[in-house]
């Protein structure tokens, strides 16, 4: 699979918010996409994977001092942090974190990626397909309601539903 | 099938998707399984929610965004005080220090008013382009000096312009008793009439209780160096060079200051750019009577390559130079390169 574009210099960024910790920002919007999709599919809902996200990035924030660069990408000290939030909440919870390591075996990367890329993909939409999509799947709110929101009829939203879908998983296909 | 009908059969799967009551075992159609990712997206206002929460406490005194800078000027506004002492929690209110920064900067403002004080100054923005230049002129100058005390010089206002200065000012004077008690004063025009206080300082100055002279060189007042006062450099008084106030090179009279004809822009650091860096360099220069500027130094520095850049670019301006009695001279100018990420 073809990795998301990123910017290739992960290394002045870091030392610029290493100085700087506002400059900390950039390196947030290059990475939330990963962070997120790398805890969304172990979590068992949406709200439990934004609570571990954000302790995420509280953490690396915290400790970003303490980031010496060594030509591994910034996401792969990201990603280290969030196996180890995720296994300190499944140790609260009584799950097993092992589990985590083998899930990381058997393909987690591309998984990963490939939803990073959905959600890029779902901001790059036409304001009505986002839209309409945002609401029907994230917020699940039925046609009816979507429908009056927009002032459209059911019809309408249910092919913006269908042309929506459709753009997503072409643009998909073609970047896997 | 249809468009519509199509839609209309697509939803009623996405239904049954959204209860969780599709059929397991069975291979979802593309689009389906595209639908079922969707499901766990984030929110769509928690990226930049989480962002916010992140970055607050760097807000207050950095150079953010524009919401971020409201709020951290209200936040600021809430903890200084009010001249009614209200809110002096974090910093006591001194009404004395109100009264002195408000007839100062009344006075100020009114010279500033009458058009004795300043005079205006061209700018120039090349279109399309990311950043804009503006020059000093004539009316400009400044001065700055110092004895190397550990805090800034003490508020107050600066002495009274003259064509000669025999004593520069001081704040903490070394020797009370003189043999020969001479005013100190600034090198300016003395037509500018500043209000005259028997305490002597820098306008600008945040220190307000401690005396010094500040942390400059030269035996004077301020940050800067030579006789003068405030953070310059020379006997006169602000943040320019040689003498006079205001901030730029001095503009003696007769001397017509010279105008860039030629200035490409300057480009971006790469370094720079992809951190969003931004701000003005301050270049001190002098245009040579051929037009060509020479004896470049950054007065003002922003780092990340954007001093060079602007360096590089404005060596390679030309300009008509300054004449005075209509001869080409040099003439001493400041540069002010601003860069802007638009």
């Amino acid at each position: 699979m073809k990795a998301l574009e990123r910017e290739p210099d992960d290394r002045m960024l870091i030392e610029a918010a290493q100085r700087e910790r506002s400059h900390f920002a950039e390196l947030y919007e290059q990475n939330f996409d990963r962070v997120y999709a790398f805890i969304a599919r172990r979590a068992a809902s949406r709200e439990e994977a934004q609570d571990l996200t954000a302790e995420v990035f509280h953490q690396a924030l915290a400790s970003l001092q303490s980031f010496k660069w060594q030509g591994t990408p910034f996401i792969a000290w990201l990603y280290g942090i969030a196996a180890n939030v995720l296994a300190t909440h499944w140790r609260r919870i009584g799950r097993d974190p092992e589990e985590l390591s083998e899930d990381w075996e058997q393909g987690g990367t591309d998984e990963i990626e490939r939803r990073a890329m959905l959600a890029e993909l779902v901001e790059a939409l036409l304001p009505d397909q986002r839209t309409v999509i945002i609401r029907r799947f994230i917020e699940q709110r039925s046609i009816r309601d979507v429908a009056q929101e927009l002032g459209r009829s059911e019809g309408a939203i249910k092919q913006l539903q269908l042309r929506a879908l459709e753009n997503l998983r072409e643009k998909l296909g073609v970047t896997l | 099938m249809n468009r519509q009908a199509m839609a209309d059969e697509l939803d009623r799967r996405v239904e049954v998707l959204l209860a969780g009551t599709d059929p397991a075992g069975v291979e979802p159609e593309p689009l389906l399984a595209v639908a079922s990712e969707l499901g766990m997206l984030p929110a769509p206002k928690f990226k930049n929610r989480l962002k916010d929460e992140l970055m607050e406490p760097y807000r207050a005194f950095a150079p953010a965004g524009a919401s971020s800078e409201w709020a951290g000027a209200s936040t600021l506004a809430g903890m200084v005080p009010l001249f009614s002492g209200k809110r002096a929690g974090l910093f006591p209110a001194d009404h004395r220090s109100f009264l002195v920064s408000f007839v100062s900067h009344a006075a100020l403002i009114a010279l500033i008013a009458s058009g004795i004080f300043v005079v205006r100054i061209p700018t120039i923005k090349p279109s399309g382009l990311t950043s804009e230049l503006t020059y000093p002129l004539a009316g400009h100058g400044g001065g700055g000096s110092g004895d190397h005390s550990a805090v800034q010089a003490t508020r107050g206002m600066p002495p009274k312009f003259s064509d000669q200065q025999l004593a520069p000012p001081v704040i903490v004077v070394r020797n009370p008793e003189p043999k020969l008690s001479i005013d100190a004063t600034v090198l300016g025009p003395p037509a500018v009439k500043l209000p005259q206080s028997s305490h002597i300082g820098d306008l600008i100055s945040s220190n307000i209780v401690m005396p010094s002279n500040g942390t400059g060189v030269g035996g004077a007042a301020g940050e800067g160096s030579g006789n003068g006062l405030g953070r310059g450099n020379g006997s006169g008084y602000g943040s320019g060079f040689d003498r006079g106030t205001g901030g730029g090179p001095f503009s003696r009279a007769g001397i017509i200051a010279p105008r860039a004809i030629y200035d490409p822009e300057p480009e971006y650091s790469d370094e720079a750019r992809r951190v969003k860096h931004q701000g003005v360099v301050v270049l001190a220069l002098v245009v040579d009577p051929q037009g060509k500027a020479r004896d470049i130094r950054v007065a003002r520095s922003l780092g990340m390559g954007l001093d060079e850049k602007a360096i590089e670019a404005v060596r390679k301006w030309r300009f008509t130079p300054g004449t005075k009695d209509g001869t080409p001279v040099p003439v001493q100018v400041n540069i002010e390169v601003n860069f802007r990420l638009y």
